[in-house]
């Protein structure tokens, strides 16, 4: 499009939100985004993260507070929809760091094989999972929990999972 | 994140971080290198990426030729001022981004392209757009082997770029809270992360901007090129974070960052996006 079709293309725009505004303008309001977790993140949904930026919102926003989850069992979650969300790179992509109980995978952090022989706490695995810092401030795992990459239930699933390979 | 205080505007300034800058710092050690045994990752893909030049870029080369050498109504191009061939550019590239006393702010070669485009010939040549794009490399090429110089040491507006750009690398962020340095420090440098061994830092620049066929970001129509600004804007999408626009003041700061972490090593543009010896995956 050129730059003037796009101007004109905006004006209209304009036009017609202004014509109708305050009288209907709820029925307007744009829907946000929505991750579907498998899919493209999508970038719209990034400024709401801090970012790089000097001038844009996000360029001062700042990374979410620590949080600390005492985990209460059992345990009981689906190994194989933990497997799913463990392995895909747009879900939880465990994998891109760690070689898995079936996959051979990264080796930014520890190898996952066998993970459930070390018999580590149910409470120190989950918050390790949830949000990383409380354990260590420089790690480099995605803050999954206070950054909703998982759920409550994605991250058992995820537990069970890693937990069944002795 | 912590390492930051470790940066220093030179590529020497590996030795603290990955410590690798031993196995690539002129193309002897990296022959020496290779005959040891030593993986493209150790050699941080300087045997390839830099050592060779690339076999394809010459399309969007030659492309970016004829831009430069385009001809508005009133018959001008950037070659009536830069001279037949770019011969006046030559070597420029290593010393940018350098600061501009008539944008009062520290520019990109992309930014510099399209405030000469707009201003002396009337052109539209955004950042990000295809002319500007292939222009840039273009120019880039005619810098090849020119040891990259970006004066950070001295008080003014490149030191200040560079520690804010140095700020920003090592600034978490995205929905991850990823910073760059989260991948490209180590402990994570050398090691696997999704099939793929990240570089440091350092002498990183030297490289760009790459012909990177066949990644292109959706919408790209730059024949596959990267600059460091859309390598830049690449890699905050794959760690979710908003992307910032190419050109923009925090970017431009990364840039600076970047290119002076590369202070002291030759540019070689076109370097090669691939190595033949598909055993560097290993």
């Amino acid at each position: 499009m050129s730059h003037f079709a796009k101007l004109r293309y905006l004006s209209i725009l304009t036009l017609v939100t202004a014509g109708v505004a305050g009288t209907v303008a709820t029925s307007f309001a744009e829907e946000p985004p929505k991750w579907v977790p498998g899919e493209v993140y999508p970038a719209e949904l990034l400024k709401n993260f801090p970012c790089l930026d000097y001038t844009l919102a996000c360029g001062k926003l700042k990374s979410p507070p620590v949080e600390r989850i005492e985990f209460s069992g059992p345990l009981e979650g689906d190994a194989a929809r933990g497997e799913k969300i463990a392995t895909n790179l747009r879900w939880g992509n465990c994998i891109a760091c760690h070689v898995l109980p079936t996959q051979d995978g990264g080796t930014i952090g520890p190898t996952l094989k066998g993970y459930g022989a070390r018999e580590m706490p149910l409470d120190y695995t989950y918050q390790r999972i949830w949000d990383v810092r409380y354990y260590n401030p420089n790690a480099h795992m995605p803050v999954y929990g206070p950054n909703k990459v998982l759920t409550d239930q994605d991250v058992r699933d995820v537990m069970t999972y890693i937990y069944s390979s002795k | 994140m912590p390492g930051k205080e470790l940066a220093i505007p030179h590529v020497s300034g590996d030795e603290k971080f990955s410590n690798t800058y031993q196995y690539w710092k002129d193309e002897k050690t990296i022959a020496a290198a290779k005959k040891a045994g030593k993986t493209s990752a150790e050699t941080n893909y300087k045997d390839f990426r830099w050592a060779q030049k690339s076999f394809d870029a010459e399309g969007a080369l030659d492309i970016g030729k004829q831009y430069f050498n385009q001809k508005n109504a009133a018959g001008k191009s950037c070659a009536s001022c830069h001279g037949q061939d770019g011969e006046k550019l030559r070597g420029i590239y290593a010393n940018y981004p350098a600061y501009s006393k008539k944008l009062k702010r520290v520019v990109t070669v992309g930014t510099q392209i399209k405030h000469c485009a707009s201003e002396r010939l009337g052109l539209d040549w955004a950042d990000d757009s295809r002319p500007n794009v292939l222009t840039d490399f273009y120019i880039a090429s005619l810098s090849d082997g020119k040891i990259i110089k970006i004066d950070a040491t001295q008080p003014g507006p490149i030191k200040q770029a560079y520690e804010r750009g140095r700020d920003l690398f090592f600034k978490r962020a995205g929905h991850f809270d990823f910073a760059c340095a989260s991948c490209h420090t180590p402990p994570t440098v050398g090691k696997r992360l999704r099939s793929q061994r990240p570089t440091t830092f350092f002498g990183d620049a030297a490289s760009y901007p790459i012909y990177h066929f066949p990644y292109a970001l959706a919408g790209d129509d730059y024949e596959y090129v990267f600059t460091l600004q859309h390598q830049i804007k690449s890699c905050q999408l794959l760690s979710r974070i908003y992307p910032g626009a190419e050109g923009s003041p925090a970017m431009t700061d990364i840039e600076v960052f970047l290119k002076a972490s590369a202070n002291g090593y030759r540019m070689s543009i076109p370097g090669a996006e691939y190595n033949m010896d598909t055993g560097y995956l290993d």
